[in-house]
């Protein structure tokens, strides 16, 4: 019973309060992350008993013979440069706006934050139907509004696709950014903006030496999430391209997760993911530093 | 505690008689503006499944259906197989949830209130856990799983959601537990309490607003998650929502009104939920990322 000795141990407490969280954590988040690591260093078809060791032949390959991966690569840094700055900077916009005490304020903030309760898959559903070329709502509204020699296969042009897909992104993800903004700006002491306004600052000044600098942790909080989830788009562009047309819209992320789980190649796969891994450590690692740091801070 | 920063209402009251100023008037009107368009793929999708396949070639985007056409609801019902999907999600969900919950929330409290060495690193490691992406790991995932025996199983999709859930809530209550006054777990721990019976009747009940809000936000992760699914649950007799929606909009595509309807009613759940929630989730979001 709980009353035994062995029990009142403090210690022995803590280990069983903490056992469930950290056995189905190693097992199912850490090994994976080890094996996926193995796994770059082998070839593996996922069936057969043998894992042949091939040094860096995966490596090799991804880096040098397999024109798809410098696309995903490509891409992956173009979708993450574009997330980092459009959704931010209008869920910015936004939040100070909406900070305003203006009518109806609570309803507008959830409109705005209504897509990113939405499954990234239903979003990419719906904003394919909105992209079909001949019934969906961008071309007809071209269509009605006499643009004509607008329309385009948003989905099917291989030079537009990609932005096409991260324009379905940034209407699911600005009221992430937001509701983080407007969090942060309750922090923003007001009576410093009424003082700055009487001794008769404008708006732009009030904002660019009062809001901004209170607003800076808050800042690199939504630009280190939002790089994160950058990196690892998967559903929105499964749900809409598939990594097509002719993997204009491949994805690192995508890329590992084709190779092993459709072309059979476990270990390809593998080392794509451990260059994605790589590149998420090198923010992550950083960022949790600073978090530590700016926790000692008396 | 931010938390209760983070959803303080400010009043919204106006003074009366005060005169508008006209740069938040022209504010007003933008955000609305915005927030239209905002919408507009909403109103979009759910007219779209109200009308009939002829109607949808004929009539403009936004135009009202002219009568409302339910067989797409019917037809997406049964072609989506969503009497399935929809009691697996609801299924996974209710186990996972409330369960990786209490887990994360025992764990918590063990790194906030008990002293252990290296506890600092511990909660660093599980951390960590928050911040690396699963989606490298879905091959890796897949042969675990696999070599378990439980793939196409409800326990073989739960324990991976469990691990990938706990980091972000057991980060998020041990910033909560931590800002709870010393005195009162002391007196009890004095009187004999084991940390079990503090854990369960202190910091649980005090905690209420907390886990509700973390609630509330892994109920629509869960609900929403695709990635894992998509690898775990082969078979399409186990797959969820998100899962079905997927293979629904590869076989039905050009049947724009039942396509529709799909979305509508895999959509809907999450959308009532936050309807219904939306204090919640704000707070949840915010608790941890932003330290007051």
């Amino acid at each position: 019973m709980l009353n035994s000795r062995i029990l009142a141990a403090p210690r022995v407490q803590a280990l069983i309060l903490l056992s469930p969280v950290l056995a189905v954590y190693v097992v199912f988040a850490i090994w994976p992350m080890i094996d996926v690591i193995i796994l770059s260093f082998q070839k593996w078809n996922g069936l057969s008993d043998v894992r042949e060791f091939v040094g860096f032949a995966n490596y090799e390959h991804i880096f040098f013979r397999d024109a798809v991966y410098w696309v995903a690569f490509k891409n992956t840094v173009i979708w993450t440069v574009l997330s980092v700055i459009f959704p931010p900077a209008i869920g910015l916009l936004l939040a100070l706006g909406l900070n305003e005490q203006l009518f109806g304020r609570g309803a507008l903030r959830a409109v705005y934050y209504l897509p990113v309760i939405i499954a990234p898959i239903a979003v990419a559903t719906m904003w394919r139907w909105m992209y079909d070329p001949f019934f969906g709502l961008f071309n007809q509204l071209l269509t009605d509004s006499g643009l004509q020699n607008l329309i385009r296969d948003w989905l099917g042009d291989r030079t537009i696709a990609l932005y096409s897909v991260f324009v379905a992104h940034t209407w699911q993800s600005v009221g992430f950014s937001m509701v983080l903004f407007l969090a942060g700006l309750q922090s923003v002491d007001r009576s410093l903006i009424e003082a700055a306004s009487i001794d008769g600052t404008n708006r732009w000044q009030s904002f660019r030496h009062v809001t901004l600098p209170a607003l800076k942790p808050t800042l690199t909080i939504v630009l280190v999430l939002t790089t994160i989830n950058s990196l690892k788009a998967f559903d929105i562009v499964y749900g809409m391209t598939q990594g097509g047309p002719a993997q204009s819209t491949q994805m690192l992320a995508l890329w590992a997760f084709t190779q092993a789980m459709q072309i059979f190649d476990f270990g390809r796969g593998g080392a794509i993911s451990v260059t994605l891994l790589i590149i998420t450590l090198a923010i992550v690692v950083p960022y949790l530093r600073w978090t530590q740091r700016e926790e000692d801070r008396p | 505690m931010s938390l209760t920063k983070a959803t303080a209402p400010i009043s919204d009251k106006r003074v009366p008689g005060r005169r508008y100023d006209p740069v938040l008037v022209a504010l007003w009107i933008a955000l609305v503006a915005i927030a239209a368009i905002w919408i507009a793929p909403f109103v979009f999708i759910l007219f779209t499944s109200l009308k009939s396949n002829a109607e949808v070639m004929v009539s403009s985007a936004f135009a009202l259906p002219t009568s409302v056409h339910w067989p797409n609801f019917e037809g997406a019902w049964r072609n989506g197989d969503f009497a399935s999907t929809l009691l697996n999600s609801t299924i996974i969900s209710f186990v996972k949830v409330p369960l990786g919950l209490l887990i994360s929330a025992m764990a918590a409290y063990a790194l906030a209130r008990i002293q252990l060495r290296r506890r600092k690193a511990l909660l660093l490691f599980i951390l960590f856990g928050a911040m690396i992406p699963f989606q490298v790991m879905l091959a890796p995932l897949f042969t675990l799983v696999n070599q378990l025996g439980l793939i196409d199983t409800y326990v073989g999709i739960i324990l991976p959601y469990l691990a990938f859930g706990a980091p972000y809530q057991v980060f998020i209550l041990h910033g909560f537990f931590s800002a709870v006054p010393k005195e009162l777990s002391e007196a009890a721990l004095i009187d004999g309490a084991s940390h079990f019976t503090i854990f369960r009747r202190i910091f649980l009940p005090i905690s209420l607003p907390v886990l509700a809000a973390l609630l509330i936000l892994d109920f629509v992760n869960t609900w929403n998650e695709f990635a894992m699914a998509l690898v775990i649950l082969q078979d399409s007799s186990m797959w969820t929502l998100p899962l079905g929606l997927m293979s629904f909009q590869g076989q039905f595509s050009s049947d724009y009104g039942q396509m529709n309807a799909a979305i509508v009613m895999t959509v809907l759940p999450a959308i009532i939920i936050y309807l219904i929630f939306q204090r919640y989730f704000v707070s949840g979001l915010t608790a941890g990322a932003v330290k007051a």
